[in-house]
């Protein structure tokens, strides 16, 4: 399948060798009166014109399907990396999702008419100048000859052409992250009314990506011309040789004469045989998208692929922090060493900014460990089976847009209706439904908009009850909630955390003196 | 925004690109009369030598065979040279024009009444992607000029051989676009819609989800998720192989066919002429079909362009600020009001609460009973809550939005930071602020020990140091501590926090007190804080309890 299009462009040359032939037989006949079987040659001229036509439509249908079935297998490569991305090593979330869905569609014209062209562009012209060769062995040498200044033009433009293709890539994916990213902070720059300032950053940004781009089309546009001129130079050439063959005036001894039909052959052909170079060249800033696009998409190889470990948490593990050290490129915390026992809950207390939320993350993977390691049931190695099999409730509690129940459901997809509704109700969350009027079918937006911090707290909590988990990791799950209801969640905690293993980073006081064990982090 | 008002902008927007696009314009028309030019007279040129060289030495010699073995090549070179200055102009231009476009938007939304309701990932999608549908629009402007030359240069050349040819042949041109015109928006429009909105909701969704990969890997969620998307995937992918296929159908069958039918039509026609001038007819002919390529791939980018145009008339679409008008508050006296009962049930003495220029309120109520709601709305980020606020006795919602916003510093509860330094953050209150100032202001909120210890001894620390994307490596209460020095760095008359203090210990917490305190001593600005944690809220003079109403005020 991935050659067929290549075929088909080969079929299209063919076609072309018969439109020239047709016309050129045409021509002949008329200069030695054969005029008479002249419309049955311009009926077969059509014919074949509209065979071609449909070829050409065909080619262009087989590479649109080669190209979706090969960005489905980046797509495959890339989304899990950037869905499970953890937040602290992303530069901007915006740029990862210009990777994962507009770098994918980037390769679009790559496999769609780059690939198919780049074989056709060697195998097509090669048939044409052996089509060409019986009348006129000469014309076809010329044909054949300028193919290597084509050749040695193509690939010198395309060095430099890579490089200033992937900085319009980068550029690209930052200005898809400023957009993302100021739309999400849109109150607070509204708010200092920093609208003015920040409005001319992104112009600048818009500008640059702007000018990087002009430079990459440049490039592509000269590669473009150089093979274009060549084109057109051996055509003229072409002509010039026949037509001087014909005058019998060739400043060499030829080893051919021509006729009028043989030389129109040639000469129609000669356009042709450079037409699927000059597809090529037109598909060059495909080419160089693509590439850029596949350097960067390159970079997520093996970030997103999951453990083949099947195993799964049955009991409530024990976790030991082995003098843990996490490394952000430029930030140390740790080493830290502790014990959370099986099925009790642990209380990480410590000054803000020092490291508990990281400490939670790396349980996760979602911070790096340099040094030490984090050790589960005793077992080295055996953290990697934890995702998915924990209850969470991070700091900033995220939101789809969809239902309450839908934003719940995340936690476990199968769960049914009752199912989540009965863990809303135990953490609180009933008040809300019945306040609204609206029950789970309660609508959010991507900002949970309408939530008080303490009801995203509660959505947060209902997903781990929902969960139904061995072990529970919660960063602060009292946080912007009132002393009442910090007690309230502190007794739920107690209650449905009986018999598991819990981890919580908290600065309630309160809450750290329920739990069985306190550890103090300095 | 009308579509009348995106038209405008975009005009404005090519207005200094014109000399550019002129100059696209003009290599176009060239690069296509060369063309036909080129096949034609090569034709000629083969012909009329062949019938010479039949005609003996006497006729070879009266063949002149230099000028059109010259005028061959020199129209090659012509011919790239032209076509080059088209495809790089039009692009230049089109593309400045754009980036120009693109800035204009964004701030258009900053003019939105309600900055809130804006998803990113819809946003970005019409920011990046509908904006590039518009390229299309420009690059192909020179296109007409190019069908122009092309086909009037073929006709005439083909006039030479037969005028009933030439006729023919400009009925078939003007059958081609006809033809495109009709059928483009049937085949056309639908695949291009389809296909702009499934790339916008795969944006959309891989924003909102990748927002949430802790939850993502700590519940295994990444399979479900991506069952999801690649429906989107699906749908794009079908509506890009359908639109595809229209496109080829149209391109490829009209301008392929078109070549073979009017090379087959002009020879039989020309049945009178002399063989060069019939073999010239030919490939004239050819070659003006082919000059309309450009023309019918504009004509069938209408749709992507119309869809482009459609998508970003429904961003614009929102209620902007207006920029004249409402009453100027000053920010003398704030009234806010209260619910006539108290969220724990009870009846409220009173309907409002005042406070004056320099006073301090608290506000406490139990978790959900409104508080940020009502500061947001003070601050005039939430317009449509704003019923019974009044500032300096006038409602709200009759004052100017920007002079109400220019009243309040606001460090909101989820401490909305930008994916940049923290010096970046810090200056999203001022232009010009001196690094002194901003370490002041970090002294203040008792972050600038973090913010030395961040990144010491790499080039990129302190002020530096990348806070990562929206502050995602900083911890919960240094979040909060950086939205509330940048809320000092702003010169307002009114601070507006809402739970700064979360997150900190309680050592920490009392030296926050006492140096707010010193600053509002300071700077004699008013206070309104949310706070769930007693020991701040001792700032405050004024206390308001939604969950005890009876005694508000005192």
């Amino acid at each position: 399948m991935k050659r067929a299009s290549s075929f088909v462009w080969l079929a299209d040359a063919a076609c072309a060798v018969a439109l020239a032939a047709c016309l050129a037989a045409s021509a002949q006949w008329v200069l030695s009166g054969q005029g008479e079987r002249i419309p049955l040659l311009l009926s077969g001229l059509c014919l074949i014109a509209g065979v071609r036509a449909l070829i050409q439509i065909i080619a262009v249908h087989i590479g649109e399907k080669d190209a979706r079935s090969a960005k489905a297998g980046w797509r495959r490569l890339i989304w899990p990396a950037v869905l499970e991305s953890p937040p602290g090593d992303r530069r901007m979330l915006g740029e990862a999702v210009a990777d994962a869905v507009d770098r994918v569609e980037d390769l679009d014209g790559y496999y769609a008419n780059f690939r198919p062209l780049r074989f056709a562009a060697v195998a097509a012209p090669l048939l044409i100048a052996l089509a060409a060769a019986p009348a006129s062995i000469i014309a076809s040498a010329i044909m054949v000859g300028t193919l290597i200044p084509f050749a040695f033009g193509m690939a010198l433009a395309g060095t430099a052409a890579a490089r200033a293709a992937r900085r319009q890539m980068d550029a690209l994916g930052r200005l898809s992250g400023l957009f993302v990213d100021r739309v999400r902070a849109l109150p607070v720059i509204v708010g200092f009314g920093a609208q003015d300032r920040v409005g001319r950053h992104l112009s600048d940004a818009t500008r640059d990506v702007a000018e990087r781009t002009i430079s990459v089309l440049r490039i592509a546009f000269l590669s473009s011309a150089v093979m274009e001129f060549f084109a057109a130079l051996s055509v003229a050439l072409v002509a010039v040789y026949c037509g001087f063959n014909l005058l019998g005036l060739l400043p060499f001894p030829a080893p051919e004469t021509l006729t009028l039909g043989e030389a129109l052959f040639v000469l129609i052909l000669a356009p042709e045989f450079y037409l699927p170079m000059r597809r090529l060249a037109a598909a060059y800033h495909d080419k160089q998208t693509g590439e850029a696009a596949m350097e960067r998409l390159r970079s997520y190889e093996g970030a997103g692929e999951a453990p083949a470990t099947p195993a799964k948490l049955s009991s409530p593990p024990e976790l030991r922090f082995d003098a843990v050290k996490i490394a952000y490129e430029d930030v140390n915390i740790g080493p830290f060493s502790f014990t959370v026992p099986a099925g009790e809950m642990t209380a990480l207390c410590a000054p803000s900014g020092f490291g508990k939320s990281s400490l939670l993350h790396a349980v996760l993977g979602l911070a790096t460990v340099s040094e030490g390691r984090v050790v589960l049931d005793g077992e080295d190695g055996h953290l990697a089976i934890l995702p998915g099999h924990v209850g969470w409730a991070g700091q900033s509690v995220a939101f789809i847009p969809g239902s309450l129940a839908d934003n719940i459901r995340l936690a476990r997809p199968d769960a049914d209706d009752a199912a989540v509704e009965h863990a809303a109700r135990l953490v609180g969350l009933g008040w809300l439904m019945d306040a609204r009027g609206q029950g789970a079918g309660l609508h959010l937006d991507h900002r949970g908009s309408g939530l008080s911090g303490g009801e995203r707290r509660r959505v947060a909590l209902a997903r781990v009850v929902l969960r139904d988990a061995p072990l529970w990791l919660l960063d602060e799950p009292t946080a912007d909630l009132d002393a009442a209801s910090a007690a309230e969640i502190g007794a739920l905690l107690t209650e449905l955390g009986r018999g598991r293993t819990i981890l919580l980073a908290t600065h309630n006081d309160l809450l750290a003196a329920q739990a069985d064990h306190r550890v103090v982090l300095s | 925004m009308k579509q009348a008002d995106l038209e405008n902008m975009l005009k404005e927007a090519i207005g200094p690109q014109r000399a550019t696009l002129r100059g696209a314009m003009a290599s176009a028309a060239v690069a296509a009369l060369v063309s036909v030019l080129l096949l034609g007279v090569s034709g000629w040129f083969l012909t009329g030598a062949a019938i010479a060289g039949l005609g003996g030495v006497a006729a070879v010699q009266a063949f002149n065979y230099l000028l059109p073995s010259a005028g061959i090549r020199l129209m090659a070179i012509l011919r790239t040279v032209s076509r080059y200055g088209e495809r790089y102009c039009g692009h230049r231009a089109a593309l400045l024009a754009l980036a120009t476009v693109r800035g204009r938007l964004f701030t258009h939304i900053m003019r939105a009444r309600d900055v809130r309701a804006f998803s990113a990932g819809d946003a970005v999608s019409r920011l990046v992607q509908d904006i590039s549908a518009l390229e299309d629009r420009l690059v192909r402007k020179p296109a007409l000029p190019a069908a122009l030359a092309g086909g009037v240069s073929g006709i005439a050349l083909t006039a030479l051989a037969s005028l009933w040819a030439a006729a023919a042949l400009a009925l078939l041109l003007l059958v081609i676009l006809l033809i495109t015109k009709r059928f483009s928006p049937i085949l056309l429009d639908r695949p291009a819609q389809n296909m702009a909105d499934a790339l916008g909701r795969l944006r959309t969704e891989m924003v909102g989800y990748a927002q949430a990969s802790p939850e993502i890997v700590a519940y295994g969620m990444a399979p479900a998720i991506q069952v999801v998307l690649e429906k989107d995937a699906d749908d794009l992918d079908a509506a890009r192989l359908q639109l595809a296929r229209g496109e080829a159908l149209i391109a490829n069958g009209l301008l392929t066919m078109g070549a073979g039918l009017a090379m087959a039509g002009v020879m039989a026609l020309s049945d009178g002429a002399s063989l060069p001038l019939r073999v010239l007819a030919v490939l004239a002919s050819a070659g003006a079909v082919e000059s309309l390529g450009g023309l019918v791939r504009g004509i069938m980018r209408d749709a992507v362009v119309r869809t482009g145009l459609a998508r970003l008339e429904a961003l614009g679409g929102t209620e902007i600020v207006s920029a004249e008008g409402g009453f100027r508050p000053r920010g003398q006296s704030i009234t806010l009001p209260l619910p006539a009962l108290s969220s724990s049930g009870a009846q409220g003495s009173r309907e409002s609460v005042t406070i004056e220029a320099g006073q301090r309120l608290g506000i406490v109520g139990h978790s959900g009973c409104g508080k940020t709601r009502l500061v947001e709305a003070l601050a005039g980020l939430r317009p449509e809550d704003a019923a019974g606020i009044r500032i300096d006795g006038e409602p709200l919602s009759a004052c100017s939005l920007d002079d109400v916003r220019a009243l309040f510093a606001l460090s909101p509860q989820d401490a909305a930071l930008l994916s940049g330094t923290v010096a970046d953050n810090l200056r999203v209150a001022q232009a010009g602020l001196s690094d002194d100032l901003l370490w002041e202001a970090l002294e203040t909120a008792c972050l600038a020990d973090d913010v030395r210890a961040m990144g010491a001894g790499s080039e990129h620390g302190g002020l530096d140091h990348w806070v990562g994307d929206g502050g995602a490596r900083l911890s919960g209460g240094q979040k909060k501590r950086l939205s509330l020095a940048r809320a000092l760095l702003v010169d307002r008359p009114w601070l507006l926090l809402d739970e700064p203090s979360e997150g900190l210990d309680r050592e920490t917490e009392a030296l926050l007190l006492t140096r707010l305190d010193e600053w509002l001593n300071k700077n004699g600005a008013g206070l309104i804080l949310i706070s769930h944690r007693p020991a701040l809220l001792a700032l405050c003079s004024e206390m308001l309890d939604f969950d005890d109403l009876s005694g508000a005020n005192n």
